[in-house]
């Protein structure tokens, strides 16, 4: 309960700071637009020269752009203000005041900045992602739909814990304020089937950045090419992923020793 | 002059150094989207022969070959200049007799550029046993044109990046432009796809515009593909853009440093 009135505050607070931004907001949708015209268009090139890719069609993909998207807001609305934030805090010392508030940190840390217009991306995900699968008309049966919403939160889930692990080593080396990158560096790849990959790429997005169990997977659920017990493998990596980032978080914590000691 | 390039050189060779953490982080973002749209180009290839008569090991030499264009041809000055202007730090700068841009933020960008080769070289040899491509196409003569090409599309891309950059002296959202530029490099440099698999009708911009000069135009000239008609426009179009990113940036700098000046008072 706690948790969902601070959440609430921190959207109130950062929809605040937006507004404050008005002219910006609307440049950064322009852009975004912008963006999504081009992923359309290269997506249209690709197709104007094959009928599939990695066994998967034009609407698959353009689904798969929609559930890549989901994973693409939760990095930029999310993970960036928030890991910039953090870093700041641990260079001059400011982690001290987050640690006395009387809240689990690792919640405080990883949701306190939110970059509130980027929600709308996740509408226009939910539209590519319908739109795709008209497009591609495969049956979806309700078991299907179910696994395929779980398996996408459990994505976003493992996303979430590898974030924690990467910022809890700068409680270990300090310097190391470039904890993200190797994420976003690998974010793109999701962007088409990993089955198009090569293994060694393949093997880099399944099992080391996992951004192919938030992209590529919970879409195979969705077709139906995931049987349930694959399905359930997944579930508890997310959930078993949760737990690990959680006690790393918790190690990382006793390093800290404040910026001036 | 020689004595103050020196000098520069050492400063932002030991301030770039300083980084080499970062260069690590640097080389994995910059090489993913090229290995992912190879992968993706050659999955095609693979399952259907060839994509527009282009072999599977077209597009594999085209994204390696990309990936040193590239390197050669980009530059950071975005985001190692832009800020100087909003924080003021550029004010110490401009009363030195030397260039902020066209001498230190050369320089800069130079030093940052001869850091990243030499970690891009072994990343580069690995990328090269792991798809094995087959190089026979590219002659001495092709490699010998390509180098002034690579620097002529540096230097056409520095002018213009520099002169968005220094859009800065006017407004904030600078990086919101810069972005917009960078999207259009993305369509019509031939980074995505060789360009000959684009609609005709960006086929037929792009030769004009100043972008595949950083990366298709190199990347050709080092596969042996272009016929010397075609060389002799590309290296024209060359020449050309880098008049007006002379002169654009001029104009933009010179009134830019104007209002700077005006505003710090």
């Amino acid at each position: 309960m706690n948790t969902l009135k601070l959440l609430s505050a921190f959207l109130k607070v950062n929809i605040q700071m937006s507004l404050a931004y008005r002219t910006d907001t609307v440049v950064n949708i322009l852009l975004n637009i912008m963006w999504l015209g081009w992923e359309l268009l290269s997506l249209g090139i690709i197709f104007s020269n094959t009928e599939t890719i990695g066994g998967w069609g034009f609407g698959e993909l353009i689904a798969l752009l929609g559930v890549f998207r989901l994973i693409h807001t939760l990095m930029i609305a999310l993970i960036w203000p928030n890991t910039e934030k953090f870093n700041q805090s641990i260079r001059d010392g400011s982690m001290d005041y987050t640690l006395l508030q009387p809240i689990n940190s690792m919640f405080l840390v990883t949701f306190s900045r939110i970059t509130v217009w980027r929600i709308w991306d996740l509408v226009l995900a939910a539209v590519l992602i319908v739109v795709g699968l008209n497009m591609a008309g495969d049956i979806v049966t309700p078991l299907n739909l179910l696994s395929f919403l779980l398996l996408t939160v459990s994505g976003g889930v493992v996303i979430y814990s590898l974030w924690i692990v990467l910022i809890a080593l700068t409680f270990w080396f300090t310097k190391f304020d470039n904890n993200v990158t190797i994420l976003q560096a690998l974010l793109d790849a999701g962007r088409y089937p990993v089955t198009v990959y090569p293994v060694w790429l393949r093997i880099i997005v399944t099992f080391i950045i996992p951004i192919a169990v938030a992209t590529t997977i919970p879409l195979q659920a969705l077709r139906g090419d995931l049987n349930l017990s694959r399905v359930l493998i997944f579930l508890v990596v997310g959930i078993v992923s949760f737990l690990i980032a959680s006690q790393v978080w918790k190690a990382g914590l006793k390093r800290y020793s404040g910026a001036s000691s | 002059m020689l004595k103050i390039f020196q000098r520069l050189w050492q400063v932002n060779w030991a301030e770039q150094w300083q980084y080499r953490a970062n260069l690590i982080m640097y080389l994995l973002y910059w090489l993913v989207s090229p290995v992912i749209y190879l992968s993706v180009w050659t999955s095609i290839a693979n399952s259907k022969g060839s994509v527009n008569g282009l072999t599977a090991n077209d597009f594999i030499t085209y994204y390696l070959t990309l990936l040193i264009v590239d390197q050669i041809t980009s530059n950071i000055v975005i985001h190692t200049f832009a800020y100087k202007v909003q924080d003021g730090s550029l004010s110490g700068e401009l009363i030195r007799p030397i260039h902020p841009m066209l001498t230190n933020a050369l320089v800069n960008n130079i030093a940052f550029k001869a850091l990243t080769i030499m970690g891009f070289i072994p990343v580069w040899i690995v990328l090269f046993f792991l798809f094995k491509p087959d190089f026979s196409n590219v002659s001495l003569i092709g490699i010998l044109l390509s180098i002034p090409a690579m620097i002529i599309g540096f230097f056409v891309g520095f002018l213009l990046t520099a002169a968005i950059t220094s859009l800065a002296f006017w407004t904030t959202r600078v990086y919101s432009i810069h972005e917009f530029y960078y999207a259009l490099m993305v369509l019509f440099s031939g980074q995505f796809v060789p360009l000959t698999l684009m609609p005709k009708i960006i086929q037929d911009i792009a030769q004009y515009l100043p972008y595949q000069l950083q990366i298709y135009f190199p990347i050709q000239l080092i596969l042996g593909k272009l016929s010397s008609a075609q060389i002799i426009q590309g290296y024209a179009m060359g020449m050309i853009w880098l008049v007006i990113g002379l002169v654009i940036f001029n104009w933009v700098w010179r009134n830019g440093v104007k209002r700077y000046s005006a505003v710090g008072a």
